[in-house]
């Protein structure tokens, strides 16, 4: 998951990314003012909006606006220093996710980021059981048919991303999107060798199962290729590939 | 004795005044028309008296008698019947008198002894009680006008009096008239003027009635068209809205600065909040601990500086206390003071401060040093590392530690020139900078000596953080009469001209990409500007952002008056 942080208090900033790569594991782009915050969300390739309120040069309510002018629906949660269920109702009417008071717990921030991302995906449960596979997104944990898999962070943060879209072929491009910041270099051959791995250790958990990772070669990959769903899994509907 | 006039409404004083000013004609009224009832009732009686004496005369008659006497033929007298008359002939013979009368033995005016008296004389006659007005005339009665020689002419004196208590009963009856009538018009306008005022003053109650509902939540005053056009009205109303709309302006800046100072709070209980949790979030090493801890501290420095800065803006804009002696300190010593602060941060970002002319530093050098080292800041930017750490802990000194210069720990970036401000200077190498020769120019301006230190080390402190390395920062002083002028100027990269309006503005950064990173709080200027108005003085920044220029750069002009 990759998340746009907007705030332009430098130690703020610092220790928000700090926490949300940290914990969850997100890929955090960081923003000091509101215009730069707003060229990044354009590239639409962010699972959560992380936006401060009084910012230079355009403050987050504009960000905010814009953002929604263009018809974008990536999550947005506000961090804001002011009082008052007018600024509340405010932001939230122009189209904020949700909203948090400085100063605020780390712990409930991470928690609210988690919960948005959760949502905007479609899936109301930390857990999510998709296709036989269990992922619980708060201990990190994946099982099989409940077998426990044991994956790397890489690992599980691209089956995290792919278990939210089953059925759907996700492209390299946008799985190298959603889970790394623009300081890192995009080798594709990375998410290749990291797909590849995943998939191993899948596939060892149950070793009688089909392949639970398809790869189209040249398109990309896609969670459970043949098998029909399985049970009261909740599977959102297919959003186009950005 | 003293009384205290107790404040009456405006309309109740004004009906007094109206109804004094009627009483007062009222009573004009009636004396003037009681004079002039007089007058015409008196003419009237006069004429009335005249008449009645011609008709006496009239009846005088030839008595036909050997001497061509005349005798008075009382049968055909046809007069009131408390009229007087007597009648005398030229011999002082009475020819006849009215019954009521018993002669004019006891009338002074028309005694029988003036029966020559004055023909047409008016006399004052008192009988029975009743007061007489008595007419005397002479007339002349023709005996046998017929004979030859026109007859015998016989004069007689004819007193004629009427009792004059009627008219004065008329005179009294239309003075009562006038005097009711006034009466009655006080009683009736009394209430129709109270009303009307009522009514007049209607417009003011409903300027104040909109006055009233004017509160912090609802500013909103707007006066009925006819307020602002009714010339009592116009002064008042135009006042009034000047007013709340000065109260609005300042009202909605002080909340602005609230909410801005609850942000910038928040925001750096955030700051130090999130850091510790950080570190909680998952066991670390001794040294993250460490590094982490540090970060802390260098939070909680940060949001320390915030709360002083806030202080010292709350104190600059206080009102200065009006009890005991004018505060007085001489401008230059408070710029030594804050160049010797300040002189870390210039030695950490490699800009040389130039004074001019320089302050005599010697003397109190040794103590000094000593208590520089001393201080605890200089512990905490010696070994920190960053420049923002320098410029917190340089500007803590600035409560605590009155620090001036020590020639340990004068660097090489500190040049100081012994010109006056009128010559060109040169700059001066080391040696010529810890043995200045300087004439030390004394300006005392009326400020308390720390708010002046604060002034001077909060804008070098400016220019020294926006002055690009291996560049100079000039303070120059100079007096211009009862003004001491201190100009402060970078070659820094100046400030944009949409952002000069808005410097002195509180939690304004000019370089909003750069801002936080430069650390400040954003209130130096605003606190700059306070202590500056409160000394009454004048701040100005002038900027040259283009870098091509030799002027480009940033320059700000301190005007103060000298106390001294």
């Amino acid at each position: 998951m990759r998340v746009l942080l907007v705030e332009d208090e430098v130690r703020l900033a610092e220790n928000l990314a700090t926490a949300l790569r940290d914990g969850p594991g997100f890929a955090v782009d960081w923003a000091e003012d509101g215009l730069i915050g707003d060229d990044l969300a354009r590239n639409a390739c962010y699972d959560l909006i992380v936006l401060d309120l009084m910012l230079p040069r355009l403050d987050g309510l504009s960000v905010l606006k814009r953002l929604r002018a263009r018809r974008d629906a990536t999550p947005v949660l506000i961090l804001t220093a002011k009082d008052g269920a007018d600024s509340i109702i405010q932001l939230l009417n122009a189209g904020a996710d949700d909203y948090l008071a400085k100063p605020f717990d780390l712990g409930e921030l991470i928690a609210r980021a988690k919960a948005l991302i959760r949502r905007g995906k479609g899936a109301a449960h930390p857990t999510l059981n998709v296709l036989g596979l269990e992922v619980n997104t708060l201990e990190q944990t994946v099982r099989r048919q409940g077998v426990l898999v044991d994956l790397s962070p890489t690992e599980y943060r691209i089956l995290e991303y792919l278990i939210h879209r089953p059925r759907v072929i996700v492209s390299k491009r946008e799985l190298l999107e959603h889970l790394y910041d623009y300081n890192w270099e995009h080798h594709s051959n990375v998410i290749e060798v990291h797909v590849s791995n995943l998939r191993k250790k899948l596939d060892a958990a149950l070793p009688e199962a089909e392949p639970i990772v398809e790869t189209m070669r040249g398109r990309g990959y896609r969670l459970a290729p043949s098998l029909p769903s399985q049970g009261p899994d909740q599977s959102p509907a297919p959003e186009p590939a950005p | 004795m003293k009384f205290r006039i107790q404040p009456r409404s405006i309309a109740f004083r004004l009906i007094v005044a109206v109804l004094a000013v009627e009483l007062v004609s009222s009573i004009l009224v009636v004396v003037l028309s009681f004079g002039y009832e007089r007058q015409l009732h008196f003419r009237a009686f006069d004429v009335m008296l005249h008449g009645r004496a011609d008709s006496i005369l009239g009846a005088v008659q030839d008595a036909e008698d050997l001497g061509d006497n005349v005798m008075l033929d009382q049968a055909d007298l046809h007069i009131p019947p408390e009229d007087i008359y007597e009648v005398w002939d030229a011999n002082g013979r009475l020819l006849g008198r009215s019954n009521n009368w018993q002669g004019t033995g006891n009338s002074p005016g028309a005694g029988p002894g003036h029966p020559t008296g004055p023909s047409g004389e008016i006399s004052e006659l008192r009988l029975n009680g009743h007061h007489y007005s008595v007419l005397r005339i002479q007339g002349s009665r023709t005996i046998d006008p017929g004979e030859q020689g026109g007859g015998k002419t016989r004069q007689v004196t004819i007193l004629y009096g009427s009792p004059t208590s009627h008219v004065w009963h008329a005179i009294r009856g239309a003075v009562e008239f006038y005097a009711a009538g006034s009466l009655f018009l006080l009683l009736v306008t009394g209430p129709l003027i109270a009303w009307l005022l009522h009514r007049g003053l209607l417009p003011l109650r409903q300027l104040a009635a909109l006055a009233s509902q004017v509160s912090v939540d609802s500013w909103q005053f707007a006066p009925p068209a006819s307020a602002r056009t009714t010339p009592e009205l116009a002064p008042l109303t135009l006042a009034l809205e000047s007013v709340l709309q000065r109260l609005e302006r300042s009202f909605l800046q002080q909340r602005a600065f609230v909410s801005d100072a609850a942000h910038e709070l928040k925001t750096a209980v955030a700051v130090q909040k999130s850091s510790l949790q950080l570190l909680s979030m998952k066991r670390r090493s001794p040294q993250e601990y460490l590094a982490g801890l540090e970060r802390c501290l260098a939070d909680s420095l940060r949001l320390e500086e915030l709360v002083a800065d806030m202080l010292a803006l709350a104190r600059a804009e206080s009102p200065a206390p009006t009890s005991g002696p004018p505060p007085s300190v001489d401008l230059a010593a408070c710029i030594q003071q804050a160049v010797a602060q300040l002189e870390s941060v210039a030695a950490l970002r490699n800009v040389q401060v130039f004074v001019d002319p320089s302050a005599n530093c010697r003397g109190t050098t040794s103590q000094v040093a000593e208590k520089f080292n001393r201080s605890r800041i200089r512990k905490s930017f010696v070994t920190g590392h960053d420049f923002s750490r320098a410029a917190n802990a340089a500007k803590s000194t600035w409560a605590s530690a009155p620090a001036a210069l020590s020639s340990g720990t004068l660097s090489g970036n500190m040049l100081f020139s012994a010109a006056s401000s009128v010559v060109p200077q040169e700059q001066q190498d080391q040696e010529g900078a810890l043995a200045p020769e300087g004439v030390s120019l004394e300006a005392f301006v009326p400020l308390p000596p720390e708010d002046c230190t604060l002034l001077v080390s909060n804008l070098l402190l400016n220019a020294l953080q926006h002055s690009p390395p291996e560049s100079t920062v000039e303070l120059r002083l100079t007096r211009e009469a009862q003004t001491a002028v201190l100009v402060i100027q970078d070659r820094g990269e100046g400030i944009a001209i949409d952002a000069l309006p808005h410097v002195f503005d509180r939690f304004y950064r000019g370089d909003p990409s750069r801002a936080r990173t430069t650390g400040g709080t954003g209130l130096g200027l605003a606190i700059s500007k306070a202590i500056v108005k409160k000394a009454g003085g004048a701040i100005e920044i002038a900027s040259q952002p283009d870098p091509n220029l030799p002027s480009h750069g940033t320059t700000v002009t301190v005007r103060l008056p000298t106390a001294g």
